[in-house]
């Protein structure tokens, strides 16, 4: 509860840098909207109309006001209100990222948990090497490959668009490669440092089948440095992930995002950048609170002090 | 390698493997569904508005003449033909246009096109209230200055003579005034429709074009469906979808499979397509109407002194550039005007002379003296202005390249930041003028288009007298005069016209490109059945 109440100074902390760090940057949206022949008194007036004209406290407080109201204000280019816009794409970028965490949680755990069990074989070897490519291949390129091969070479998958599910499985695979790194290299570690436990040790004298052992104690023991990636990579694809939807032509906020950046349609950078902080805020909640579950000794912790 | 997982990991491996595979398998195989008859063509971004008043983008353009017509619009062969009105008398003082309109001309929601439509219209984009950036094109009307000011009811040289007949008086004359008319800001909208939509008219927009919006998904898809009641030749295919793919390769994957019907050839997959024998019929070029050019400018030291100008144009080899990066897509130009557009011969007196553009800058005391260049982080003009750098660093002037992202890079240039720039000018309407005034006339500096900020008096007076002229001859011979003396004084360095590639699919028949975007109204092109479709991807 005292998290969700710390949200709205930080709400508002974000606002402000968000604010200024936009109308810091070089570039005028309203240059872009006019054209190639617009004449200085048609800028100005349009300047005027969108109140851009006026000092920037007095735009800042303008801003806040309407946020008050409940309201992210119009795209200055498409005269969109910019929170149907996020309402209507945030649904493919959740779809993006949990069918992406789908993919990436139980094959990094996988691969993360057969690595350390059979270390130093040749498995370990190839599932390192695999992590560590997942980890390093930059997006636009894994995405470009995945696109011509399961796209154009097998025809399994359209390349690109927004809709079901076969739209989908591209551009999730994608965006898992990093994540699915990052998880089998953690899981890998997290078990290894689990199984040198004593209480492995105890559990095997006293003739607990191994499948228990490797399930029950090692895995949920490996669990909680595991959540915190897997909450990290969730809130940051809720922030959408601008490189995949570009690739693969997905419809969701990240696209939306950068597309307010560089023409600089500040009240939808605002409001991307708003939800975004939201997200990444309620998920470290959510992760707080598995941790609780997880490993009830943290919230001892927490109270002892 | 899936065969050695079931040794070393637990056994339910196998079966996570197989479901994994059958699900798979369940979603692929199914190709994309397409609607039949359609046509699908490709657009790199998504289009900000499709109301016509506030079109600026190529894009919307090309969308909102399928959906919206004006009182003329350009014929094949770059002349002015009738839209709406069926004919027009102008007179003998070129003061007073008078259109008739056609009748049984209806907007998509039913209502006959009247001559008041076309008065709210064009009021709607001068409105003094709702500022629209398309001022441009019609405040030549008469009255129309007073209107956008506020001091008028309405502008009092458009006058509504009856249902079918409208009088547009201008305050000066000016000769390409029907050209402008052909452009998107002159398109009739329906005011009932505008005053119940208010903003969300630019995302559901009703014209009187051939074709009708069905749905707008922003960043995915625009799909318009034919109009069987168009008051001209109605479309030959049941309706056009847009395909908003951002990126390049993947739009070239749809269209290697089939997925999308034409496609503006990207220009890393310029060779490959032009050198695969079973494309070669699918290929469509067109001479664009352009000019690529480096701006210099002309306001501040250096380049404020014409002979440094010179020896830049003489420094830079435009052919090469021309064959190698671009792989000749494109002719040099003599001059800032497209050379579609020009009448009369020129030539160009700036040949590659890297000694002469040596001796020139030696004379001039300006050898090492450092210039500020700034490009767009565009990956292809970055490597144009990378050579165009080393070109101008041969001849002695020290170049610095500074990359900006496009619109910071547009403000910068518009405030006259560079020494020099990297740009080109698209025609809006095919007249000489249309490049001469807003690039090179010294009202116009700055955002107007002279972002060189080129002063020439006698310049100035030579565009106005082509402007104020009806007679074609005459008004040539000024533009001519006008262009010897601009590149005379060498405030650009004309690089080249860039010629457009699209590819097309088998099943896409009377497909042609049009050198401006206004021109396309979607109603020629054919897509043959879908039986033979499947033939022709085999």
């Amino acid at each position: 509860m005292k998290k969700i109440i710390l949200l709205i100074p930080l709400l508002f902390g974000i606002t402000l840098l968000t604010f200024t760090l936009t109308k810091a940057l070089p570039g005028d949206p309203v240059l872009s909207m006019v054209g190639e022949r617009a004449h200085p008194e048609t800028i100005e007036k349009i300047r005027r109309e969108l109140g851009a004209d006026r000092n920037i406290l007095e735009q800042y407080t303008g801003y806040v006001t309407l946020l008050l109201r409940g309201e992210f204000g119009r795209s200055y280019y498409t005269n969109r209100e910019v929170f149907e816009d996020i309402l209507m794409k945030f649904p493919n970028t959740l779809k993006l990222a949990l069918v992406a965490m789908m993919i990436a949680v139980p094959g990094g755990l996988l691969m993360g948990f057969i690595a350390a069990v059979k270390r130093g074989s040749v498995a370990d070897r190839v599932i390192s090497s695999l992590s560590v490519a997942g980890l390093s291949i930059p997006v636009f390129w894994s995405g470009l490959m995945i696109m011509l091969f399961f796209s154009l070479k097998m025809n399994l998958f359209p390349p690109s668009g927004t809709g079901d599910i076969r739209f989908l499985v591209l551009p999730a695979i994608t965006l898992s490669l990093p994540a699915v790194g990052a998880l089998s290299r953690i899981t890998r570690t997290t078990v290894i440092d689990v199984m040198a436990m004593p209480c492995i040790t105890t559990a095997r004298a006293k003739g607990v089948s191994n499948v228990r052992i490797h399930i029950v104690h090692i895995l949920k023991n490996a669990f909680i440095p595991v959540v915190t990636v897997i909450g990290l990579d969730f809130a940051s694809y809720l922030n959408g992930a601008v490189l995949t939807e570009t690739i693969f032509g997905w419809d969701g906020i990240g696209r939306f995002t950068m597309e307010g950046i560089i023409r600089r349609d500040y009240p939808v950078i605002m409001g991307c950048v708003i939800t975004g902080t939201v997200f990444f805020v309620l998920i470290n909640m959510t992760v707080d609170i598995m941790y609780h579950y997880l490993d009830p000794r943290i919230r001892l912790d927490e109270k002892g002090r | 390698m899936s065969r050695k997982y079931p040794k070393i990991g637990p056994g339910s491996i196998y079966r996570l493997t197989g479901c994994l595979i059958v699900v798979f398998s369940l979603l692929a195989c199914s190709p994309q569904n397409r609607i039949e008859g359609y046509v699908y063509y490709r657009l790199n971004t998504n289009p900000t508005t499709l109301d016509p008043a506030f079109i600026v983008d190529v894009t919307g353009g090309a969308i909102s003449a399928k959906l919206f017509n004006g009182l003329v619009r350009i014929d094949d062969d770059l002349s002015i033909r009738p839209d709406i009105a069926e004919r027009w008398d102008v007179s003998k003082d070129g003061l007073t246009y008078t259109f008739h309109l056609r009748k049984g001309v209806s907007f998509s929601h039913g209502r006959q096109v009247r001559a008041d439509d076309f008065k709210y219209s064009f009021e709607r984009i001068l409105n003094p209230e709702k500022p629209t950036p398309n001022t441009w094109v019609l405040e030549r009307i008469l009255g129309a200055g007073e209107f956008m000011k506020g001091n008028a009811r309405d502008v009092i040289g458009i006058r509504v003579l009856d249902d079918f007949t409208l009088e547009i008086c201008l305050r000066t004359p000016f000769s390409p005034f029907l050209s402008l008319l052909t452009m998107t800001a002159a398109y009739v909208v329906p005011r009932e429709i505008i005053e119940q939509k208010g903003y969300d008219f630019s995302g559901h927009p009703v014209g009187t074009g051939p074709f009708v919006i069905d749905e707008w998904m922003p960043n995915r898809e625009i799909r318009l469906i034919k109009r069987d009641d168009y008051f001209d030749m109605p479309a030959k295919v049941s309706g056009i979808l847009y395909r908003i793919v951002p990126e390049d390769l993947t739009a070239v994957t749809e269209f290697d499979l089939g997925n999308i019907d034409v496609l503006s050839i990207p220009a890393s997959e310029y060779a490959r397509y032009r050198n695969d024998p079973s494309k070669q019929d699918l290929i469509s070029h067109m001479r664009g109407l352009n000019t690529y050019y480096v701006g210099l400018n002309c306001a501040k030291p250096p380049f404020d002194n014409p002979v440094l100008r010179k020896a830049v144009a003489h420094a830079i080899d435009r052919r090469k550039i021309l064959n190698s990066i671009y792989e000749g897509r494109g002719r040099l130009a003599s001059g800032p005007l497209p050379d579609d557009l020009r009448a009369w011969d020129i030539s160009y007196p700036y040949e590659y002379n890297p000694q002469r553009a040596r001796e020139l800058i030696q004379k001039e005391g300006a050898i090492g003296r450092g210039i500020k260049f700034y490009v767009t982080a565009d990956q292809e003009i970055v490597d144009i202005a990378e050579v165009i750098q080393s070109y101008i660093g041969a001849a002695g002037l020290n170049v610095t390249i500074t990359q900006l992202e496009w619109s910071a890079y547009k403000e910068a240039v518009n405030k006259g930041d560079p020494d020099i720039f990297y740009l080109s000018w698209w025609a809006d309407y095919p007249d000489p003028e249309n490049f001469l005034f807003p690039l090179f006339h010294s009202s116009n500096h700055g955002p107007a288009g002279n972002r060189t900020r080129y002063t020439n008096t006698a310049v100035d007076s030579l565009i106005e007298r082509g402007q104020h002229t009806r007679d074609t001859r005459k008004r040539n011979l000024y533009y001519r005069r006008a262009e010897e003396m601009i590149v005379a004084d060498a405030p650009w360095v004309c690089l080249w016209h860039r010629n457009d590639y699209t590819i097309r699919q088998p099943w896409i028949a009377h497909y042609r490109i049009y050198p401006v975007y206004s021109m396309d109204k979607g109603t020629e092109l054919a897509a043959i059945p879908r039986s033979v479709k499947r033939e022709a991807r085999n």
